[in-house]
């Protein structure tokens, strides 16, 4: 059976190798990838965004994305707004640790005290915007980290989403090509249920794709025009196998 | 020759989600904090993707070495995409192929082969360093 992958909270992390602040960030963001919030967040090498293909472009626009930038360029945030999708939320480690009277971050390689610490808070800060994006009460969350004991940090299992590919299908709908992320899956899994492109299937097929892409509402029935055409396709061509 | 021309640029990958990532970035600091940190610049990936113009005059002017840890490669197709030429391409893959008894394990925090491994990678690129300041090698274009 198909199933529509989870969806999870994206976690970009700038990882600036010139600053401290950019190690800062980007042990922040393995710390919640692989403890804090392990299993409800994926991540991506920002670099990807332009060195990668449509499925890596494609990754703000199917998973709500938080950024964490080192330093005030903020290259993590521009870059993913740029090429894949509108962050959900943004850090910048350099006005945290002002916010929390943490100075003198150093040591690029091997963070110092006041660089741990900002790890710390920084990591907080994320899965606390984690919680937020898929939301959830953060103060149950913090309750039932009380009650289970640490996760096993397993640091060489991070979920990395490089290269993985989503499905993006290019569409021209209003008069305007689209990039449509997950169709085919989307697809695939709606005719699990539904056999046929009645009216049901096709509400429930549009309230699916709005999941993962940006429907404007004044475009509405041009998507809904154009899926109820691809999906009509899709399910001939299954039923002629 | 100007302070630009005496230095070589380095771009290590900015992997997060592999162990050879981190040893891309390891790679990096070596040579730029311990092994040659007068001749080297290091130059962060993700200003690149920014399109950060003093990052992208850097890789054009200076000669660069790109250091990837995966086939995605993304330090030298963005050098690339930046309108810089690299001197010398290198791969943690490759150097670990050459290695077999260094595997890198841990993202966050690499195990003592990683380092070892970085270590080994960061000692043949400064020799690479060392020939392309004197010209008497091109270096290696891949």
């Amino acid at each position: 059976m198909s199933s529509l992958p989870e969806k999870k909270v994206g976690v970009v992390a700038c990882s600036g190798e010139e600053i401290a602040e950019g190690t800062v960030a980007r042990l922040a963001a393995l710390k919640v990838l692989n403890e804090m919030r392990r299993g409800q967040t994926v991540t991506i090498c920002l670099p990807l965004f332009l060195a990668g293909g449509e499925g890596d472009r494609a990754f703000a626009k199917f998973h709500p994305t938080i950024t964490i930038d080192g330093c005030d360029l903020k290259c993590a945030a521009h870059g993913t707004e740029t090429y894949s999708g509108k962050p959900a939320a943004s850090i910048v480690v350099t006005q945290l640790a002002a916010e929390h009277g943490i100075d003198g971050i150093q040591g690029r390689r091997c963070l110092n005290q006041a660089g741990q610490k900002a790890v710390e808070v920084t990591a907080d800060r994320l899965a606390a915007l984690v919680d937020q994006v898929l939301g959830k009460d953060e103060r149950q969350d913090a309750a039932a980290a009380s009650e289970k004991p640490a996760e096993v940090d397993d640091s060489s299992a991070v979920c990395c989403s490089c290269g993985s590919s989503i499905p993006v299908t290019v569409l021209t709908i209003a008069g305007r090509s689209v990039e449509v992320v997950a169709l085919p899956v989307i697809f695939e899994k709606l005719r699990e249920t539904h056999r046929s492109p009645g009216e049901a299937a096709i509400r429930e097929l549009l309230e699916t794709v709005k999941i993962y892409n940006d429907v404007v509402p004044e475009e509405e029935a041009s998507w809904r025009e154009v899926l109820t055409r691809e999906f009509t396709a899709y399910c001939q061509s299954e039923a002629s196998r | 020759m100007n302070q630009d021309n005496q230095q070589v640029v380095v771009v290590p990958c900015s992997g997060i989600g592999k162990a050879f990532g981190t040893v891309a970035r390891e790679v990096g600091y070596e040579l730029c904090d311990e092994l040659r940190p007068d001749t080297t610049r290091l130059v962060a990936l993700s200003k690149l993707v920014l399109g950060d113009k003093e990052a992208r005059e850097r890789v054009r002017k200076c000669p660069t070495i790109t250091i990837d840890g995966c086939k995605l490669a993304c330090a030298a197709k963005l050098v690339r995409h930046s309108g810089g030429a690299i001197a010398h391409e290198a791969a943690v893959l490759d150097s670990y192929r050459q290695h077999k008894e260094l595997k890198p394990d841990g993202i966050a925090e690499l195990n003592a082969q990683g380092k070892q491994l970085a270590r080994v990678m960061a000692e043949e690129i400064a020799e690479v360093i060392d020939a392309l300041l004197q010209g008497s090698s091109g270096g290696s274009h891949v």
